[in-house]
């Protein structure tokens, strides 16, 4: 069963399309690898997603639901961390993940729950706009991950941390399906990363679909186009330089 | 829920120690200015708070009026400063409700204003001219009037503040606007209607609170806030197709 699907999802701005037509299926229960090279419309789609920015064409259903019109119930489901931490600067760690805490309705004790899990415990009393880059992205997963939602959407959740916290958020991703039976959709421009801990992956370019699947399918999908299925960021590499060159009509 | 969940947004922002400070200094200027010019208004004929009012209100209505402008460029430069605003879209929450809780924050500080103006006449009104019958009523009246006159500036700013994610665009917005009313001269602010500009309206004064002219600027007021709200609905309903 698919948790997100989309149909032919498309945004444009002005004479700029960032997504184009794009479907795609994300099973539940998953680790969703979203992949591509910077500006390739990671973002705008999981923009779109949490109704952030509207689709210029297309819909997308979330466990089921549809948006715009139960815009309320998707984001009650799901979890998120867009681009760069998010947070009020002039509010501690905990007063932050409280206000959170409080629009969801949750119990006093997930705060404590949420800074546990993205390793945040001993600075939870410090003032937001102190904290380090590292712990900035630290407390936005933990704003996300607050309330343990069945669907979280993180975009390069490991930009800004050192390679021990790569190694944990990682880590921690990878055992959320497992642990909390939620479907997780993250981005990154890394293939080697991605290789790590996602399940499927789907590479987008240029806004365009180029690939989806498990990553199995991948290797079989490289080692048939002739390339080395034992790297995968070549492949990816492979993959993105052929569709680059294909827009601009060499191929 | 959510007007208290506003009000914590502001710990740290020195949000009210500055509508404290600006409602005291606003109250001491008809003190002040009873203390050391007291023959300049004693022994006159009009009612003493037309007096106090003729003498003070301008000074004071500026001041009302520029903390109204930074307090809403403070209230939504916490959302912009480190995109805790889009942490917010994000959540299960009208974003409709933080402008009507903002909003109602607002109004408040201008209510705490208001109440710490009339507490400034009301002594002057004690202190210099003893107790004249029915001056408490005119007191609320007036004061009650220069609150609602002050409403639609309130929304106004707060409508700019969201929509500017730098607030010093907001900041200027409002000071221009704010600068507009004052350089230009009250009777050509008549002549030209500018007087219900949502900057100018908190200047106007009052000396027949229920008379024809009070309740119409009462309406115009109530109009300017149903007109900015409606903006304001209606820029939260489109935004999202130009991010």
């Amino acid at each position: 069963m698919n948790v997100i699907e989309t149909y032919n999802l498309t945004k444009r701005y002005k004479d700029f399309t960032a997504v184009s037509n794009l479907s795609l299926s994300i099973p539940k229960g998953t680790v969703y690898g979203f992949l591509g090279p910077n500006g390739a419309g990671k973002s705008t789609t999981m923009k779109m997603l949490l109704g952030l920015t509207r689709q210029t064409e297309g819909e997308f259903m979330v466990d089921g639901k549809t948006y715009p019109k139960e815009r309320m119930q998707i984001l009650k489901e799901i979890g998120s961390f867009i681009e760069a931490p998010a947070f009020y600067g002039n509010l501690s760690g905990e007063e932050n993940l409280d206000i959170i805490r409080r629009i969801l309705g949750l119990p006093r004790s997930s705060v404590d729950d949420a800074f546990e899990l993205a390793g945040l415990t001993q600075h939870k009393k410090r003032l937001a706009r102190k904290y380090s880059l590292g712990m900035k992205q630290r407390l936005g997963l933990a704003g996300a991950l607050i309330g343990r939602p069945p669907i979280l959407i993180l975009d390069e959740p490991t930009n800004g941390l050192d390679p021990v916290g790569i190694h944990e958020i990682r880590t921690l991703i990878r055992s959320l399906p497992e642990k909390y039976n939620c479907t997780v959709l993250v981005s990154s421009h890394l293939l080697s990363e991605v290789e790590l801990m996602a399940d499927e992956v789907g590479i987008l370019n240029h806004g365009r679909l180029l690939f989806e699947g498990p990553l199995e399918e991948l290797r079989r999908d490289a080692a048939s186009r002739g390339y080395t299925s034992d790297n995968l960021e070549e492949t990816f590499l492979r993959m993105i330089e052929e569709d680059n060159e294909r827009s601009e009509g060499k191929i | 829920m959510s007007i208290a969940m506003e009000c914590r947004k502001l710990k740290r922002t020195g949000f009210l120690p500055a509508v404290l400070g600006v409602g005291l200094l606003s109250a001491m200027i008809p003190v002040v200015n009873m203390a050391v010019r007291t023959e300049l208004y004693v022994g006159r004929q009009e009612p003493p708070l037309q007096i106090l009012m003729e003498a003070n209100w301008q000074m004071m209505a500026m001041l009302n009026i520029f903390l109204i402008i930074l307090a809403a460029c403070v209230l939504y430069h916490t959302e912009f400063a480190d995109n805790a605003v889009q942490k917010m879209d994000t959540l299960p929450l009208n974003p409709g409700s933080i402008f009507i809780s903002k909003a109602i924050i607002l109004a408040a500080a201008a209510a705490i204003l208001t109440v710490l103006e009339s507490a400034g006449f009301a002594a002057c009104i004690f202190k210099w001219f003893g107790l004249p019958e029915g001056c408490w009523l005119e007191l609320a009246k007036n004061m009650g009037y220069s609150l609602a006159f002050t409403l639609p500036a309130v929304i106004l700013m707060l409508a700019i503040g969201s929509a500017c994610r730098n607030m010093w665009i907001s900041l200027g917005i409002g000071v221009a606007g704010l600068f507009v009313v004052i350089i230009i001269p009250p009777d050509m602010l008549a002549k030209s209607g500018l007087y219900m500009f949502p900057f100018a309206l908190p200047f106007q004064l009052i000396w027949d609170a229920d008379g024809p002219g009070a309740l119409n600027l009462l309406y115009a007021a109530g109009a300017e806030v149903l007109i900015f709200v409606g903006a304001e609905a209606l820029y939260l309903k489109v935004r999202r197709y130009f991010v």
